[in-house]
């Protein structure tokens, strides 16, 4: 049922490539203002990238509209997580914040009691500004709970220098097999091939995750079973195998000397000087290269060819904004959610994120969709974008992304074995579903 | 006995409250929920008694919790030796008096009121592979072949970590031995000087036992930090690479976060355990050795 659901939001995210946004434009106008909230302040708790720099100029219209003031709280990636639960737990959480949300219980898992932790926001005003497929991720028990503004880019697929690809007359890769060739070649050049910032701690497993395809290809109904209880992570051969896969680079030297200990922030500058060759990544990070960089090399998007994958899982999730049900200023929060979606506020939003492309939204705004995205899209056949990723298409995996990165590293270290790290996960969701008495796991 | 000369014992009636309040019974209340299936899921499962079965998980689980243990027992240990004998050194000498001994005492002071965060975000960068000031400098001076991984190697991530808290813990536990040794008599070593005493003969039978009492504190500080440390674990490696510098309270942190609270507080009950146990003995051995 999970699965069929995936399935369909997955097809509709696909559909929605590339189409018209402002089929359905939905316009929604601000709060007026008559000083109603004039002196208060707004808290919002959000991990680093999920607002970016690209909601500045709209907070700043927001205070400056109502005279109030926005305690933007941003935490590392790899911090969010326990400071949020531990917020929500004790009654101190921001007026507003933020989780990683999907259509398979994120909410539930995540916030644990929607219903006494967010305010209900059913019947907004600007429920239908996110398209359906969106709406899905926002709602728990019917009630309508988050706000997901989100691109709709191809997300997290091998990006990589196409101009050196030419100069050093290499092919794409399309199996392992020839990604460990290209690889090869370009370590041969003193270029490292595959940038992998595991400092960052929450990228590395976007290589294993964002395959979910071959795995439920190899093991057709694996996601159902696995959302069921009556399949695990441990002993998964194609798991095994992308993991073994994923170590054999690190062990080549592929990753870079210290990729553990590399954060991406000097990601857009490696690409330019061309120290580096490929990285998974989203697409609109081709559009930052270039405008953080002035770079006049090429890049381009390839399918990631662990496991020898074919598929181009796409995936009705992202972050997601809350509204505390515990703040002392809910007419504030609902005033801040009804400011985002304004026309004027998304526009603002999209053309201050240097790494997106578009948004996923039913409002007629001006995106800039790339070329390269387009001719990404054009190389995967339909039937190989239905089906999700596999963090998203299954309950609680990821719940534990970060601990999931941690075990992959312990595992490239020598630590443990492939099949632990499978092992680990299935804990980990086990006791996930416990938290919140999943019946599928008593 | 002139009682007007004693406190009277309402005096403690205000503390006690307070400590009851705010240390004791919380403690207790969190030594209680570790033996329940506090969770997430409680407001709507309601709590249930489980016996051990946290503490069997902490021992048993394929997670390798005891090894969180083990590493926060070794931070304990060498933390506190990496920082007391290099500050109990620094106090001498600072104390004979060379010149700029003001300016020393605060230069080496100074760290120990830094932010962790912001201790955090300095040394990730400072000790970075590829880009860190460190590596530059050896490779600046001609000793490039000394450049590590610092926060990535496993056999190099720890030494990392004792040395940013020997960096930042270091000033403070010179001021504590600095006032010890204002405490002590000159005499003493006049004396000792007369009799022929050399350094570490002065140092050996009368410095260290009249600084008893600045050891002790410093001991008893080194222990009850290093037991609870989080704070440089977390903003130096948040536990990584992998698993490898997790401690209890990161655990325990982690847990928490996951929604296990009472898998969370029993962690922290083996911890409340470890730091009574370690915080007697020293006061105790220290005591005795202070009567004999």
């Amino acid at each position: 049922m999970k699965k069929m659901l995936c399935v369909v939001l997955c097809l509709m995210l696909a559909i929605g490539m590339f189409t018209v946004a402002s089929a359905e434009n939905v316009v929604v106008e601000a709060v007026p203002n008559e000083g109603q909230f004039e002196g208060q302040e707004l808290s919002i708790l959000v991990s680093a990238d999920w607002m970016a720099d690209r909601y500045d100029a709209t907070i700043a219209r927001f205070e400056e509209t109502y005279g109030v003031t926005v305690d933007l709280q941003t935490l590392p990636a790899d911090q969010y997580f326990d400071v949020l639960t531990s917020g929500l737990a004790n009654g101190t959480c921001a007026d507003v914040f933020w989780i990683q949300s999907n259509p398979v219980g994120a909410i539930e898992s995540m916030i644990g009691d929607p219903e006494n932790r967010c305010i209900d926001f059913t019947g907004a005003d600007w429920q239908n500004v996110m398209p359906e497929s969106r709406q899905s991720a926002c709602i728990s028990g019917g009630k309508l709970y988050g706000l997901q503004i989100w691109n709709n880019s191809p997300e997290y697929v091998m990006l990589y220098n196409k101009t050196l690809f030419d100069e050093l007359g290499l092919a794409v890769p399309t199996t392992y097999a020839e990604l460990k060739d290209v690889c090869a070649k370009i370590a041969e050049q003193g270029i490292t091939p595959w940038f992998m910032a595991g400092a960052d701690g929450w990228r590395h497993q976007l290589a294993f995750f964002q395959i979910g395809g071959v795995y439920e290809e190899a093991t057709p109904g694996l996601y159902d079973a696995l959302n069921n209880n009556t399949a695990t992570f441990a002993g998964n051969e194609k798991m095994l195998e992308v993991l073994n896969q994923f170590k054999e680079l690190s062990d080549l030297g592929y990753f870079g000397e210290d990729w553990i200990g590399t954060d991406s922030t000097n990601q857009s500058n490696e690409f330019a000087d061309r120290t580096v060759a490929m990285t998974i990544e989203n697409s609109g990070t081709i559009k930052q290269i270039k405008d953080d960089t002035g770079t006049t090399d090429e890049f381009g998007l390839f399918l990631c060819p662990l496991g020898d994958n074919t598929w181009y899982t796409t995936s009705p999730a992202g972050p997601t904004m809350f509204g505390y049900k515990g703040t002392e200023h809910e007419d504030l929060v609902r005033a801040w959610f009804q400011f985002v979606c304004t026309p004027e506020s998304l526009q603002e939003i999209l053309d201050n994120s240097p790494k997106y492309t578009n948004l996923h939204v039913n409002v007629d705004i001006e995106q800039h969709w790339l070329p390269e995205e387009e001719a990404f899209i054009a190389t995967v056949p339909a039937e190989k974008m239905e089906c999700c990723v596999l963090q998203n298409g299954t309950k609680y995996t990821n719940d534990y992304w970060m601990q999931f990165g941690q075990d992959m590293i312990e595992f490239v270290q020598g630590g443990i074995d492939a099949n632990e790290v499978l092992t680990r996960m299935d804990g980990y969701r086990a006791e996930a579903a416990k938290n919140v008495g999943d019946p599928a796991w008593k | 006995m002139n009682k007007k000369k004693v406190y009277p014992q309402w005096f403690l009636i205000l503390p006690l409250v307070l400590y009851i309040v705010f240390f004791l019974f919380p403690s207790l209340l969190g030594v209680f929920y570790s033996f329940t299936d506090w969770g997430r899921a409680t407001p709507k499962n309601g709590l249930h008694f489980v016996g051990l079965k946290n503490y069997i998980d902490i021992f048993t689980s394929n997670k390798n919790y005891s090894a969180g243990i083990l590493n926060t027992l070794k931070f304990t240990v060498v933390s506190n030796i990496v920082k007391i004998i290099p500050a109990l050194f620094l106090a001498i000498i600072l104390f004979e008096g060379i010149r700029g001994m003001g300016a020393y005492r605060t230069v080496f002071y100074l760290p120990s009121i830094i932010p962790f965060v912001i201790i955090g975000i300095i040394f990730t960068s400072v000790l970075n592979f590829k880009n860190g000031m460190l590596n530059g400098a050896l490779e600046a001076i001609g000793l490039g072949a000394l450049k590590q991984k610092w926060l990535s190697d496993l056999n190099v991530v720890w030494k990392s970590i004792y040395m940013v808290d020997a960096w930042r813990g270091i000033g403070y536990v010179m001021t504590i031995f600095m006032t010890g040794l204002s405490t002590i008599d000159k005499s003493y070593y006049e004396a000792a000087k007369v009799d022929g005493a050399n350094f570490w003969q002065r140092l050996w039978h009368v410095t260290l036992p009249m600084m008893r009492g600045a050891i002790m504190i410093n001991l008893v500080f080194g222990v009850t930090y290093g037991l609870k440390v989080f704070d440089i674990v977390y903003v130096l490696t948040n536990g990584g690479p992998g698993h490898a510098t997790e401690v209890m309270t990161t655990y325990s942190f982690q847990l928490y976060g996951a929604g296990s609270y009472g898998l969370a507080t029993a962690f922290n009950a083996i911890l409340l355990l470890i730091t009574m146990v370690a915080g007697i003995l020293i006061v105790r051995g220290m005591s005795r050795k202070g009567a004999a």
